[in-house]
């Protein structure tokens, strides 16, 4: 209680701002790293406390790999395995994973298919027995693809009506050359969909799936878990012919300067998505570029926001983002530097105005070193609070496996972001977002926003339907 | 403080302990020090139901005026300084609760405790006209991005409407009208911050890797001489009857890509025992993939793209048992419709099998231990015990409670309650063929909506 107080107090005792204590070091969990007989590479990382166990897969199976025409055959093979076994049929594999109060979710993407299981620890075992089968025994059943196949036609109309996702597919279409695999929709398109049968997907997990190119990654609260012996029944179990690495072409795209309005009437927004390729993890440059665009666009406080949100009120939040859109070992890989958001119809032209703006000011006169110093500060300071969980961790283990890093590469990385200055920061950020090579999609009412936005200079504009 | 050398706790091995300061603010303490971080979360007594006609919307608005600067803290200070310190924060708003929280290494917590403490005590010589202007816009672009440009995107708001009566405090959601966000003035917000923010109508959580000792002599050196006050209106009773006696309904017909059923049922207050029947109910009928919902309309009748039942649980008004179906090609909802209440009708004549129950248990089981893995949910979780249910400790024992409850229970509850005389019915018609032929996207699972959580946020 404060010795002042008194029935008519209005206000309070006020104390300087503390500064904090001695931190306690922490340090991104390093895996133990194993193969199994069959061949199947096994990152292990026991995280005390973690009750629910996170094991994800990386099968080598990349969308590049599809055959032509058949775009979307990835994804539905990635969600087929989990639609029946050699044990049980579709129902019943679903509910078995239920028994065991476990999800089990799949995704294929430009690296390869990545399978995540999340199961608490007393009924590890089970679910491993159950991810096991359907990666070595999936069933295929004809009528369990045909309602896959269905149902992923019936989707595509929700996919294009979001704003952001219609974008983000007019983005790939505008940047990667008509032949690269990127420039196409990374599920496939009704036409190429409809094409794929229970064939089809057996022979692309035939052609791609085996535990020699496979990586499980099992992290969690292994206390009392003999994973030696549980993996050894599971999927120890699996079988495969040996495999070599597949060679994917280098990422190239075309970033000249333009606009492409996708044209939806009445909308009471326009949906930004403003992007080019640039350096991904195997570049030096990366951590650099990592502080660059936090500054730009990381968070609300960011360059990008600060004006758009916080000063004109146009956005409920602009962000910029590098994400990583396929690796290669030999460092011709790439990520997808972004900008994106959604902004009020009536000031898309200003809005556009001011964001071009904000990089031009960055370009001129560079980063202060308060915003280096706050960004480097949050990104290795939120470490812990990032990777409190299971699945947090395994994700970050997989996802270097997947683009051929090191596995000590995200606890290398907090060090180099340590010690990254103002200046590469700078440089990183400019390099990454230069004004003349950004192409720009707004999903928005063309009648309303073509005019302003042709009037800002930053590139030819064309108007598709939506 | 090395944190391997704790051996690991279950989940029913976590303990809090409770505080009071002189001046009301109850303090709710969890010790973990497996990870060195440390959350605060901040619970205050007041959501959308305290709003009054004219002004919806202005509990939310008002949260994202918390983060304008107070006193000691300039502009945008609430976020620069906890993320500088490498830390995270922000604050949502719902129908019964607006909550601010802070996941920081646990050596910076001392700092998020002055910041709270700060606009808790001291918000008003802060807050001016340029803020208030600033932030209605930013909550406008908030409502179009989330609700007013995207399909389906006022359906919450919608079936809200109908499931609670007009002058219902659960009539309007937390986002508001736009023109009741024009119409709310500085003197608003400054009168709902007199009225609502006080510490006696707060309960602040700290857990993770704490000093209890010291957490608390932080607390009392920055938080107890802020006065507390009785000015706080009771929200309107949102007491209803345990069946809405008659089906209402609604067909919308808009640029949608497919025709959609939806429903709300009404269902029992969160922190009885007939909640937690409902919640397991509900995960049996329709929670996952293996439910009796997804099995007869996605696997087996292959009409619906995706088909799901969630709980939006309410402590001061009925609980809303939310019905989405999404249609597949050109099937009819009349067919859907049909289909589901025959589930429904089979569903509550023989309850559930024991192998569906220990599906639903197992699952609802996994989805606590979730809840329960960060400190900052384990904050959340006694906040939420605390205001709603004067009782922080019943956050621990919670998934106990779902366990404990049996078929016949939950038969009983499907009987009495999952009827066609007790929803609110949304059918939605599009308007034109969409003519799309391809799609693209950054997650699998494009048609299936995700279940509104009613929750505002500052930040995006």
């Amino acid at each position: 209680m404060s010795d002042t107080a008194t029935p008519a107090q209005t206000t309070m005792d006020f104390h300087p701002r503390p500064s904090g204590g001695e931190p306690t070091p922490w340090a991104f969990p390093a895996p133990e790293r194993g193969t199994l007989p069959n061949g199947l590479t096994v990152l292990r990382c026991h995280r005390p406390g973690q009750q629910v166990i996170a094991v994800d897969v990386n099968l080598a199976a990349p969308l590049d790999a599809e055959p032509e025409g058949l775009e979307g055959v990835a994804t539905l093979m990635s969600r087929a395995l989990s639609e029946g076994t050699d044990k049980h049929d579709a129902e019943a594999f679903a509910a078995e994973l239920e028994r065991c109060g476990a999800t089990l979710d799949t995704h294929a993407d430009h690296p390869g298919v990545r399978v995540s299981l999340e199961v608490p620890a007393s009924r590890l075992s089970l679910a491993l027995g159950l991810l096991a089968d359907a990666l070595r025994a999936p069933a295929f059943a004809e009528s369990e693809i045909e309602r896959l196949v269905q149902n992923r036609l019936d989707e595509i109309p929700h996919e294009l009506a979001n704003p952001a996702r219609r974008a983000a597919k007019e983005l790939s279409r505008e940047l990667f050359p008509p032949e690269s695999r990127m420039s196409r929709p990374r599920l496939g398109t009704a036409e190429t969909v409809e094409r794929i049968d229970a064939a089809a997907v057996r022979a692309f997990y035939t052609a791609h799936v085996r535990p020699a190119t496979a990586t499980v990654v099992v992290v969690g609260d292994l206390t009392g878990i003999d994973l030696d012996r549980e993996l050894a029944d599971t999927l120890g179990a699996w079988t495969g012919s040996a495999a070599e690495p597949r060679q994917v072409p280098p990422v190239t795209a075309d970033d000249r300067g333009r606009v492409v309005i996708v044209d939806r009437p009445g909308s009471v927004q326009t949906q930004l998505l403003i992007g080019r390729i640039g350096a991904d993890r195997h570049d030096s440059v990366w951590p650099a570029q990592v502080v660059g665009t936090y500054c730009l666009g990381g968070t609300l406080t960011s360059r990008l926001d600060r004006v758009l949100r916080e000063e004109k009120g146009y956005t409920y939040g602009v962000r910029s983002f590098a994400q990583v859109l396929r690796s290669a070992p030999d460092g011709s890989g790439a990520a997808m530097l972004a900008i994106s958001g959604s902004v009020a119809t009536d000031v898309t032209g200003p809005a556009l105005g001011d964001l071009w703006q904000v990089l031009r000011t960055l370009t001129a006169e560079g980063l202060t070193d308060e915003e280096r110093d706050s960004a480097v500060q949050n990104l290795v300071g939120v470490a812990p609070l990032k990777y409190e969980t299971a699945a947090a961790v395994a994700d970050t283990l997989a996802d270097q496996v997947e683009q051929h890093l090191p596995d000590d590469f995200q606890a290398q990385t907090y060090a180099r972001l340590a010690a990254t200055g103002t200046v590469e920061a700078t440089a990183a950020v400019v390099n990454a977002f230069p004004v003349d090579r950004l192409v720009t999609v707004l999903v928005g009412d063309a009648e309303q926003i073509a005019g302003p936005v042709r009037e800002l200079g930053i590139g030819e504009v064309t108007v598709v339907t939506g | 403080m090395g944190h391997t050398a704790t051996p690991p706790p279950a989940t029913g091995g976590l303990t809090a302990t409770e505080h009071r300061l002189a001046n009301g603010l109850r303090v709710v303490l969890s010790e973990d020090h497996l990870t060195p971080v440390a959350a605060v979360c901040l619970w205050y007594d007041v959501g959308s139901r305290h709003e009054v006609k004219g002004r919806t919307g202005l509990a939310h608005l008002f949260e994202h005026l918390m983060f304008q600067g107070s006193h000691q803290v300039p502009g945008n200070g609430h976020f620069e300084l906890v993320q500088g310190a490498g830390g995270s924060l922000n604050g949502t708003t719902s129908f019964e609760r607006t909550n601010y929280f802070e996941t920081m290494p646990a050596h910076e917590l001392e700092l998020a405790l002055w910041l709270e403490a700060d606009r808790m005590g001291s918000l008003l010589t802060a807050l001016d006209e340029e803020s208030m202007e600033n932030q209605r816009d930013v909550v406008k672009n908030e409502r179009r991005q989330r609700y007013d440009n995207v399909p389906y995107g006022t359906a919450f708001e919608r079936l809200t409407a109908m499931a609670y009566p007009e002058g219902h405090p659960y009539h309007h959601t937390p986002i508001g009208s736009m023109a009741d966000l024009d119409a709310a003035s500085l003197a608003d917000a400054q009168e709902f911050f007199r009225t609502y923010y006080a510490p006696n109508n707060a309960v602040l959580s700290v857990v993770g890797d704490i000093d209890p000792e010291r957490t608390l002599a932080w607390i009392e050196k920055y938080f107890g001489s802020i006065p507390g006050h009785e000015g706080k209106k009771a929200p309107r009773d949102g007491t209803l009857p345990d069946v809405m006696g008659g089906e209402q309904r609604v067909l919308l017909e808009e640029d949608v890509p497919a025709r959609s059923l939806m429903a709300a049922y009404r269902l029992p207050h969160d922190g009885t025992r007939a909640c937690e029947a409902a919640d397991v109910a509900l995960t049996v009928f329709g929670g996952g993939e293996s439910s009796r919902l997804h099995n007869r309309l996605v696997r087996r009748d292959r009409s619906a793209v995706a088909a799901g039942f969630g709980l939006l649980r309410l402590a001061g008004a009925p609980s809303l048992g939310w019905l989405d179906v999404k249609a597949s090609g050109d099937v009819e909802i009349a067919a859907i419709e049909a289909a589901v209440d025959d589930e429904l009708a089979r569903f509550a004549e023989e309850g559930p099998s024991p192998e569906e129950m220990e599906r639903a248990q197992a699952q609802l089981e996994r989805e606590w231990l979730d809840r329960l893995s960060t400190v900052g949910g384990r904050a959340d979780e006694l906040c939420r015990y605390a205001v709603l249910f004067g009782d922080p400790q019943l956050a621990l024992t919670a998934v106990g409670r779902v366990l404990d409850i049996t078929a016949e229970e939950v038969r009983d509850i499907a009987r009495a309650r999952l009827r066609p005389d007790n929803r609110a019915v949304l059918v939605y018609e599009p308007t034109a063929a969409d003519a799309g032929t391809d799609a693209d996207g950054t997650d699998a699972d494009g048609g299936n909506d995700e279940q509104q959580d009613a929750t505002e946020e500052a930040g995006q």
